[in-house]
Formats: C-alpha cells, structure tokens, sequence
C-alpha cells in the first residue's frame, strides 16, 4: 500500500516535470513556438516573482488572489447558507418542495454567467454584482446535493429512531443532519468549483480587482506572461480549496472516511 | 420424551393462562396500496403474546412476518385490525416496544456508545442514569473494548450485538426483533442466538421473533407461530416445552436431541408445504 502511494506521488510529479520540461524545449530561444504566445517558464516564474512584489493593474498579484478568493467564499458561504438549510427542508417536507422546486427548476437551466448582465444593470461592477453571479452558481448544487443527502438517508434508521422513543424534530436534529454530512461535504466541493469556475468569467466581464481581470487585462496588453501566471493561479487556489474540504470531512464526518470494516 | 407428542398441538392454546397478554395483534389485515388492488402482504393474522412469552413467527420469504413485525411496533399502519398493548390500542412507535432490524440500522455518525444512549437522550433519562444502563450493556453485550468505535468499524455480529443492546437499554417491555440473525455468518449467529436464548431465561423480556429458521424457531421459541404464503395467513401454533434441559444449552446439543428433531420435522413440514404448494 505506502509502495504504491509512494509509486504515485513519483509518477504524477514526473508527469508534471515532463511537461515542464517539453514547454521548456518549445518555447527555447529559436524554438518553434514564439514567446509573445507562449513564454518560456523561466520568463513566467520571473514574472510571477515580480507581480508578487509590484502592483499589476493598480494591485499586487497577493491583493489580486485576496480580491477573487474574498468574492468567491463570500457567494459561495451565503449560497451555503441558504442552500444547505433550503434543500434539507425542502426534502423533508413535502408541501415546501411543490411550492419552492418549481421556481427553482426554472432558474435552473439559466447559466450563472447569463446572470451577469442582470446583475451589472442592478448592482454595477462592485463586489456585489460579482458575490450575487456567484451565489447563484453556488447555490443549485448546494440545495440540489443537500436534498439529495437527505434522499438517500436509509429509512430504516428513521424507522429505529422512532422505535427508540425520538419525535420529528430530533429525527430531524440529530439523525438526518447529521447523516447527511458526508453528501454534505461532497456538496462543497461542487459548489466551489461551480461558484470558482464563475467567479473567474464574471470577473473578466465585470471587475477592478481580482485573477480573471488581471487574465483578460494581459491578454489585451500581449503580456502573456501575467496572462499565464494567473491562470496557474486560477488552477492552484482551485486544488487548495477542494483540498481544505476534504480534509474538513475527516472531523465533520470522521465515520466517512473510515477503512473497510473488519471482520 | 413421552410428552413430546402431546405438546404438539394445533390451534391457538393456551399454555400459561396465570399470564395477561402483553402485546395482542388482533385480525391484522396489511394491503400495500389501495385495498382489492395492490399487494396483500398479511391477511386476518391474530397473536398474542403473554408477559415473558418468546413467540417466534416462521414462514416462506415474502409472505409477510416483516409486515407482521412493522405494524406491531406501529411503523405502519394496518389496513383492518389493531394492536393492543395491555389490552390498550398501541399508538404511535416508542420505547416500550423496541425493535432489532434484520439490517442492524445503526446510526452510522455515531460511536457505539452513542448509539447505544440515544433512544435514552432521545426520552429525557437522566445523565446519570444513562451513564449507568449503557455500562450495563457494553457489559451485557460484550462491547466494552468497542465503546468509541463507529458501525462501519464493526463485523455485522458486532453491529447486532450493538442493535441489541440500544433495544434492551430502552428496558423495553416488549422486544420486536424481524430476522435479526438473517445477515450473519452461520458462526456468529450460533453465538448470538445462545445469548439471546439466555437473556430471555434470565431477564424474561417479552419477545414476538420473525424467522425463516425453523432451527431458531424450535430453540429460541416457547411457541411457534407458522405462516402461510402471501397473503401471509397463520396457518399452525405450536406450543414448544419450555424449561427443559436441551433449550438452556447450546444449540448444537440441543439440535441432537430427539424432541427437537421432532418439532423441526413437524415444522418444517409445515413450512415446507407453503414453499412448494406455489
């Protein structure tokens, strides 16, 4: 087992480098690809370096990351918000379903980015235009996955729960919420890479701050370079979220993550 | 032995008449969907189970004791019919009549502790007190050394073993239990049905026990309940002895001996008819 992990991580870094590696055989002086469209990575780690330093676009590429991350799990956490406590409601109480789910299902299909324009036209180009597209992204695969936790809580142990003296509130409480965690956690992490994947567009339509405007603003100016390392990361800050969550599940949901049971 | 014969008897009897009845499913009729048109799991099933009576209800698969066993414990409704309990209309689920699932249905966020205190912290008992019945069970259970571990860490004898002890912590004063060795392997299940036999001699609790195992049957049960295929009918009552010598042992012993033999021949007879009569 720790063979094979440790086979993995060699294998994945490899693969990483390997790729390092062509990009740089590319894009070396004299080589076939030119570097107004497409740096050599020495150029853009230099780059990188810099910007970390001196202000690109009226902010330094730490502001620029703390300006998309502050929209992002601002959307995201009030879509939680409303999404988490929505969805399980609506799950378990029928009537609230008929009413609130056929609203939702028409709001559905319309992509959060076709969202923008609305926004823009009601709240400008602030942080709460872009906090509002977000919440929107964020907030269908809160309330659909949390309904779905509920749904596919075993009605047995509700079943046990009333044999065992617990009236709805606490079946409610103490058995469905928390059973439901695990789904939960898995709701999350899609949320965030819908409400990430969004926050980035919006920014490029709608933005004085963050890495989608820095992104859009190099590729009018050719700077190709900044273009790239905001897209590294757009990437990287992705892996960091999703990665926080799964670790949240193992002291949410400590039972989740459990071996297979022994006999 | 002599006696064996004798025992054997057909109909409803009365073998302790000195004991009220406890826990009485009176003309049971279950449809699932509408009447006339949709399944018709159980059809007029009476019994009665008197105080510290271990009544054990055989059939084919499907032919409605699970259905038996979830009106009387009042998570469903019957279609005709009622259950009393001490002569009372039953009401709505609780405590006083706890049941064990075939598939354990334990809280798989709780520890086994916390499985075990729930229907506890659930009815308001005392932290004390809680404290106290749960370290009586872990003992009862053989569970002390698995006190903080969670259901997906256990063996699905250990897992029953835990379903057990959060149903008999309620101090319930009728156990419902619908196959609850039907999951386990051949050893565990042997394990698990001496105990179960032992704490029925020792504490007396009230018992209605489905089974498809006439071997369970014929050991665990003071009477037998035999059912017909779907619409589940009763078709026998058996009346077992009860405080002899082979029940109290284990059940390998017990299988050898001739009035066993001769139950589980005339049971599983019965049994045997509604399987192959389809």
């Amino acid at each position: 087992m720790g063979q094979s992990r440790t086979l993995q991580v060699a294998a994945s870094l490899g693969a990483i480098l390997a790729w390092i590696v062509i990009w740089a055989w590319l894009t070396r002086p004299g080589g076939p690809v030119p570097t107004l469209y497409f740096p050599a990575p020495d150029d853009v780690w230099a780059k990188f370096v810099r910007m970390w330093q001196r202000p690109y676009i009226g902010s330094t590429l730490p502001n620029h990351i703390l300006a998309s991350l502050y929209i992002v799990l601002t959307g995201w956490g009030l879509a939680a918000l409303v999404g988490i406590p929505l969805g399980i409601a609506m799950a378990w109480w029928k009537r609230l379903k008929w009413i609130v789910f056929p609203t939702f299902q028409l709001i559905r299909p319309v992509p959060p980015l076709a969202w923008i324009p609305l926004t823009i036209l009601w709240l400008g180009i602030g942080d709460s235009a872009r906090i509002s597209v977000v919440f929107i992204a964020a907030l269908v695969p809160w309330l659909m996955n949390s309904m779905l936790a509920v749904y596919s809580i075993d009605r047995l142990l509700l079943d046990a729960a009333k044999t065992l003296g617990a009236n709805d509130h606490q079946i409610l409480t103490r058995v469905v919420c928390r059973t439901a965690l695990p789904t939960l956690v898995a709701a999350a992490r899609m949320a965030l890479g819908s409400a990430w994947s969004t926050l980035v567009a919006a920014e490029i339509l709608a933005a004085t701050a963050g890495l989608g405007y820095v992104a859009v603003n190099a590729s009018q100016l050719l700077d190709t370079d900044v273009l790239l390392v905001a897209m590294f990361m757009i990437g990287i800050l992705g892996i960091g979220m999703t990665g926080l969550i799964g670790l949240t599940q193992n002291w949410l949901a400590p039972w989740s993550v459990l071996g297979a049971r022994r006999d | 032995m002599e006696q064996s014969a004798g025992k054997m008897t057909s109909g409803i009897t009365d073998p302790a008449p000195e004991s009220p009845a406890k826990l009485e499913l009176c003309n049971i009729s279950k449809w699932f969907g509408p009447e006339g048109e949709g399944v018709h799991a159980v059809d007029d099933c009476s019994i009665e189970v008197k105080k510290g009576e271990f009544i054990v209800v055989v059939g084919p698969s499907g032919c409605g004791k699970s259905t038996l066993m979830t009106v009387g414990a009042g998570l469903e409704e019957p279609t005709h019919g009622e259950v009393l309990v001490d002569g009372k209309p039953a009401g709505p689920p609780g405590p006083t009549r706890s049941v064990v699932f075939q598939k354990f249905a334990l809280f798989p966020s709780e520890t086994v502790e916390q499985n075990i205190k729930f229907g506890l912290q659930m009815t308001g008992v005392s932290a004390t007190e809680q404290e106290t019945r749960l370290a009586e069970q872990l003992k009862i259970m053989g569970l002390e050394q698995f006190r903080r571990s969670y259901p997906s860490e256990l063996s699905g004898g250990m897992q029953q073993r835990v379903a057990i002890a959060r149903a008999l912590v309620m101090q319930p004063e009728i156990l419902l239990m619908d196959e609850p060795f039907g999951a386990l392997d051949a050893q565990t299940r042997t394990i698990l049905q001496e105990e179960v036999q032992r704490l029925h001699r020792e504490m007396h609790y009230t018992v209605l026990f489905i089974t498809h195992s006439v071997e369970e049957a014929v050991y665990l049960g003071d009477r037998v309940v035999v059912m017909t295929r779907r619409p589940g009918r009763i078709k026998r009552v058996i009346d077992l002895p009860r405080d002899v010598a082979w029940k109290t042992g284990d059940i390998e012993l017990a299988a050898e001996h001739p009035e066993f033999i001769e139950f589980r021949r005339e049971i599983w007879g019965l049994v045997r008819e509604e399987i192959v009569s389809i």
